[in-house]
């Protein structure tokens, strides 16, 4: 027995212990030669790493909380080769190593990452319809009545419905009295166009065009997508404070990204073709919302931030204008002054101002 | 041998930066490739290393929480709290979408009542499970209270607090503070807190008095600028904008200082009035420390593009433990084992929230 001094705590008491350390068996016994006192036979595996820094080293029990077991310096090698060894970046890293347990790490969160961004546009078509239903009717509910009704200008939209979604992809289209250039598609299939939209067009064949373009979200499902998306981006990212955010604003400001707004542009094209109704003015109206006059409409032209305005899309709706084709517009005169007035001229309908969102 | 007599200085702070400093930048790596997960590690790495180097009295301190404790505390609440008020606020944005504006509202109190109660509590808790898993000389401390008296306190006393204008608030945080520490305990000892909010007081009132000082001050300020200016209203002009700029960043410099000579006198005054058993516990930072930590913090984050802030928490537990101060005696051989519950598993809920315990 060598004459190496240890330090001991037992976890019953603060006393603290200056002592010898007796191997026994498969472990050791400690002693205080001073006092006499002797403790209880302890087996080497029962041994955890309390901490090991410079010089100083401190042990622990499995069983005995508080119990402890420490020196400076080094242990004879008697000892040293019982001891156990201790984690340092967690158990997990410390298998492979620092570095190499980081690149697994980067390699893992990019995927993480991608997938948060992809897997969505696989998930949403797998959700039921009826359920998207259901979450968009209880969203809207009637819009905290703020739908415009008009009976004219209810058989306006209706005829202009019908002619860009013969189908009748969309499961309800309205029209809200809403003062933004803006139009939505919420989940359930639902198109919301807002007044401000209807007011600063200048032809019904530029609300066909818009309206074609949301009809391209509820066939190809962008509203789940994006939902899915960004659920899983907080649920993702919740380790970074997560915040559900606002959800109305949520939806409104959801972003689909570019190859889903291209399709979008393209069912537009599409639904314009077969009715019959030239793109032209749908170009114009990106030119004119777009550009030019900057600052002097109401600059509150909120389809233009979550639909990027390119010149390349512009350029689409005006290539797709074919010469020799005679188009009708999409609405005649007196529909087209119905639809403008619909929310002006109904009584019922809420301020957008009236009560909060 | 089995008592300390301890003179003004019981606590010192022995680590340096240049050894916490590879702890410091493979824990901002390895949080950075985990997307943040490894945060709840990197925190166990640190304390570990921060008690480690802690001298209380003879010994050293130890650091005994694990990341994977606070990990599963942090899926626990995400699961029992983060769900259901991800599902409340969708549900109250549909209900007002479709008019029900008032059943909105009360679903938006009860989730404030809610977090209000959540937020004291994890406070209670916070304490506890820091306390817990804090050893010296092979004992720890704890509380057996689990801290739900102690929300409730919080919530009523805070709301007391700001009634009076706000002038009952260095009563209530000294009362919470009090009603906190006094359920904990260290080994067999309970400690005992009877911090005095009265001593604070007189520079809690400086707020009420400097927006007025500043008022006279400034009003005076802006018309002697005025005032002299007669070759021309543009020197008048520029005496009022200087006036104005100098007044509003008094204002905020100035309550911004108060508040800091508030809290140092606040938390003098608090660790003052706690004692375990034979010793009484002494903080010693003045408004002056105060202001110079704060200012090394933003020199440090500023002059290494934000780098810096990895340091922050290694630099606030040394101004904490330099500044700290114990005298009185203590009995090793009566300092047995503490009793009180910890959770098997680690902790409690609400021990994840880990929001400032001290």
């Amino acid at each position: 027995m060598s004459d190496f001094r240890l330090w001991h705590y037992d976890g019953a008491s603060a006393v603290r212990r200056n002592v010898l350390l007796r191997t026994a068996g498969t472990g050791f016994v400690l002693e205080e030669p001073e006092s006499g006192w002797t403790g209880l036979p302890i087996d080497w595996s029962d041994l955890t790493v309390i901490g090991l820094q410079d010089d100083r080293s401190a042990y622990g029990h499995k069983a005995i909380p508080g119990w402890r077991l420490g020196f400076s310096g080094e242990a004879p090698p008697d000892i040293a080769a019982h001891l156990p060894t201790g984690e340092r970046y967690g158990r997990w890293i410390d298998r492979f190593g620092l570095w190499p347990a980081a690149g697994i790490f980067t390699v893992a969160a990019a995927l993480i990452v991608w997938g948060a961004l992809e897997a969505p546009a696989v998930i949403a078509p797998l959700v039921p319809q009826s359920w998207e239903n259901r979450m968009g009717d209880a969203m809207v509910g009637d819009f905290g009545g703020r739908f415009c009704h008009t009976p004219a200008g209810d058989a306006a939209l209706e005829r202009l419905a019908a002619r860009i979604d013969p189908g009748h992809e969309a499961r309800d289209i309205s029209l809200a009295n809403i003062p933004m250039v803006n139009a939505v598609t919420l989940p359930g299939g639902r198109i919301i166009l807002f007044d401000g939209l209807v007011q600063q067009a200048k032809s019904a064949d530029e609300v066909a065009g818009v309206l074609g373009h949301e009809l391209g979200h509820v066939r190809h499902r962008d509203t789940m997508t994006g939902l899915i998306r960004q659920l899983g981006l907080s649920v993702v990212l919740g380790g970074a404070g997560g915040n559900a955010g606002n959800y109305l604003n949520g939806v409104l400001s959801l972003s689909y990204g570019r190859g889903a707004e291209s399709a979008a542009d393209g069912v537009a094209i599409d639904q314009m073709r077969g009715a019959g109704i030239s793109p032209a003015a749908t170009a114009a109206f990106f030119d004119r919302i777009g550009g030019k006059d900057e600052g002097t409409e109401a600059r509150a032209i909120s389809w233009l931030s979550s639909h990027p305005l390119s010149a390349e899309r512009r350029r689409r709706f005006a290539a797709a204008v074919e010469p020799e084709t005679s188009y009708r517009p999409a609405l005649d005169q007196a529909q087209w002054q119905a639809l403008r007035a619909s929310c002006a001229s109904d009584p019922k309908v809420a301020k957008f101002w009236g009560k909060p969102f | 041998m089995d008592q300390e007599r301890i003179g003004g200085d019981g606590f010192a702070f022995e680590g340096n930066w240049r050894d916490y400093a590879p702890i410091a930048f493979t824990n901002l790596l390895l949080t950075i490739v985990t997307l943040g997960i490894y945060r709840f590690w990197a925190t166990t790495r640190t304390r570990r290393y921060l008690w480690a180097n802690t001298r209380f009295i003879d010994d050293r301190l130890e650091w005994t929480g694990t990341g994977k404790e606070l990990f599963l505390g942090f899926l626990m609440v995400l699961a029992l709290i983060g769900l259901p008020f991800l599902f409340l606020q969708f549900g109250a944005q549909a209900l007002v979408l479709q008019g029900h504006g008032g059943m909105a509202a009360i679903l938006t109190l009860a989730a404030f009542v809610t977090i209000f109660y959540m937020v004291g509590l994890a406070r209670f808790r916070a304490l506890r499970y820091r306390l817990s898993r804090t050893w010296w000389h092979g004992i720890r401390g704890g509380s057996d209270d689990q801290g739900f008296g102690y929300g409730i306190s919080y919530m009523w006393k805070s709301a007391v607090g700001s009634l009076a204008l706000g002038l009952l608030v260095p009563w209530s945080m000294m009362s919470l503070w009090n009603e906190r520490w006094n359920k904990m305990s260290f080994g067999p000892h309970s400690f005992e807190s009877a911090g005095d909010h009265g001593p604070t007081f007189r520079r809690f009132l400086l707020f009420y008095l400097l927006p007025i000082l500043l008022f006279v001050g400034g009003g005076a300020m802006v018309a002697m600028a005025g005032f002299p200016g007669q070759d021309g209203a543009g020197s008048r002009m520029a005496g009022a904008i200087f006036g104005i700029i100098a007044f509003v960043l008094t204002f905020y410099l100035g309550l911004g200082l108060i508040a800091l000579a508030f809290y140092a006198s606040f938390f003098r005054e608090a660790v003052e009035g706690l004692s375990l058993t034979g010793l009484d516990f002494h903080f010693y930072a003045r408004t002056k420390d105060w202001i110079w930590l704060f200012l090394g913090d933003i020199a440090l984050v500023l002059c290494t593009i934000g780098i810096g802030s990895i340091f922050l928490q290694y630099r606030h537990w040394k101004f904490f433990v330099t500044h700290m101060g114990v005298t009185g005696t203590i009995y090793t051989d009566e300092l047995t084992q503490s009793q009180t519950k910890t959770s098997r598993h680690g902790e409690g809920l609400l021990d994840a929230l880990d929001v400032g315990a001290f």
